[in-house]
């Protein structure tokens, strides 16, 4: 069993989209000028999470509504919603990171990253190992309650200044980019089902949405290496926090899963994105909602250490221990 | 040649914002101003950068007033620069075509 989760980790290393993610960051690291516009790397994002929710909902109206479903729901927001206050507690007593910004980051660890699901999705699909539709719908959910989860620290904090509550605030909490398109692509999936399929369907999978994901992880390599050599201000104890709380995090999602009575695949996929930290859609609410936390210390986490460490060892790591697990 | 006497305020701030500033300079009863994407930069908070993942651009918004409006936008940029960031630098200019600022 040792041996095929090293041959699948190994498989792993050497699929296109980690191949494209570490040019990136090489490119980046040696500051070549080789660059993705941000309106090109926008459109890519849009395209992975239309894809990704369209092709849920597909898959959900197909397997039909389920207690599957909701269960995983149901996990996903407690997670989501609960991962922060361990989270915080974690930040401020080992890393020494001031309230605000240990707020700010405990909210990128409780919420999810959209590209760590595609890579985890297709790592699995090449492992021939099936997952529900309805994960896209789990990650979806998972995007915005550790946002109020970090609002309810902050809230609880007040004495300090920073921490402000406005309508900006909550039309970006409720009505981010990401979770309306992710959500929506999902509803309109499940409403269009097969026939909407058979009309999309060269355009939501397959060879295009592989090149999709490869071109925009290539970007990740270059911002990640970019914000990494940026990240100065960094203590040792914050870079093991970003590498062993999604192992910690993922470890709890996998017991959860499986008392859950969760399949393989979409335990598997559970626990990605558990141990996934957010890159867009939280940094774009603590921009709002905690003005003073140091995005210098919660981005370069998030997006330079957390991500690439879930790309290159996570994924098959976790799917390893959740076979052990999930029997 | 004919030109006035009026206030030039160059706002810098985060995108998020520019939907309030704007909003606050129709009040403060500027007549118009423009908005520029900012690329990428360094300050207090470090070095930010426009990219199309975890970051957002910070924008400049150039407008042309009189004393009045300027003074009403500089009032609400001193409370506002209390919480975010930003910066906001005022110059006296000549404009022709005074009318219309």
């Amino acid at each position: 069993m040792i041996e095929t989760a090293l041959a699948a980790a190994g498989a792993n290393l050497l699929a296109p989209a980690i191949l494209f993610f570490a040019l990136g960051a090489l490119a980046g690291w040696a500051k070549s000028d080789l660059n993705i516009p941000d309106q090109a790397a926008k459109t890519l994002a849009l395209y992975l999470m239309f894809s990704i929710g369209f092709k849920g909902g597909v898959e959900a109206n197909a397997s039909g509504f389920s207690s599957d479903l909701l269960a995983a729901g149901g996990l996903g927001l407690a997670f989501s919603f609960l991962a922060p206050f361990a989270a915080y507690v974690v930040l401020r007593s080992t890393c020494r990171i001031e309230w605000v910004t240990a707020a700010a980051t405990a909210a990128h660890y409780g919420s999810v990253s959209v590209v760590t699901f595609a890579a985890g999705s297709e790592y699995l699909r090449a492992m021939g190992v099936e997952f529900s539709g309805h994960m896209a719908a789990v990650l979806a959910l998972m995007e915005t309650p550790a946002i109020l989860a970090a609002l309810l620290i902050a809230g609880s904090n007040a004495r300090e200044p920073g921490a402000r509550f406005q309508p900006t605030l909550w039309r970006e909490v409720l009505l981010n980019g990401a979770a309306v398109l992710l959500i929506g692509s999902f509803i309109v999936g499940l409403i269009t089902g097969k026939r909407g399929m058979e009309r999309l369907d060269g355009f939501v999978g397959g060879a295009l949405f592989q090149g999709a994901l490869c071109l925009f992880l290539l970007d990740m390599g270059i911002v990640a290496a970019k914000r990494l050599a940026e990240a100065r201000t960094l203590r040792v104890a914050t870079v093991l926090f970003a590498v062993i709380w999604p192992i910690l995090s993922g470890i709890a999602a996998m017991f959860a899963a499986n008392l859950a009575g969760f399949s393989l695949g979409d335990a598997t996929l559970f626990t990605i994105l558990v141990a996934s930290a957010s890159y867009i859609a939280v940094p774009a609410a603590m921009r709002i909602a905690l003005p003073k936390a140091d995005a210098g210390v919660y981005l370069p986490m998030s997006l330079a250490m957390t991500f690439p460490f879930n790309l290159v060892v996570g994924i098959p790591l976790y799917h390893a221990a959740v076979q052990w697990i999930v029997r | 040649m004919q030109v006035v006497d009026r206030k030039k305020l160059d706002i810098f701030i985060e995108s998020h914002a520019l939907e309030r500033v704007e909003e606050m300079l129709g009040r403060a009863g500027f007549k118009g101003w423009s908005v520029f994407e900012g690329v990428e930069g360094s300050g207090a908070h470090g070095a930010w950068r426009q990219t199309g993942i975890g970051e957002s651009g910070a924008c400049l918004v150039v407008t042309i007033g009189g004393d009045e409006a300027s003074e009403k936008a500089l009032e609400w940029l001193s409370d506002y620069f209390k919480t975010y960031p930003g910066v906001v630098s005022v110059s006296d200019v000549s404009v022709m075509r005074g009318e219309r600022f």
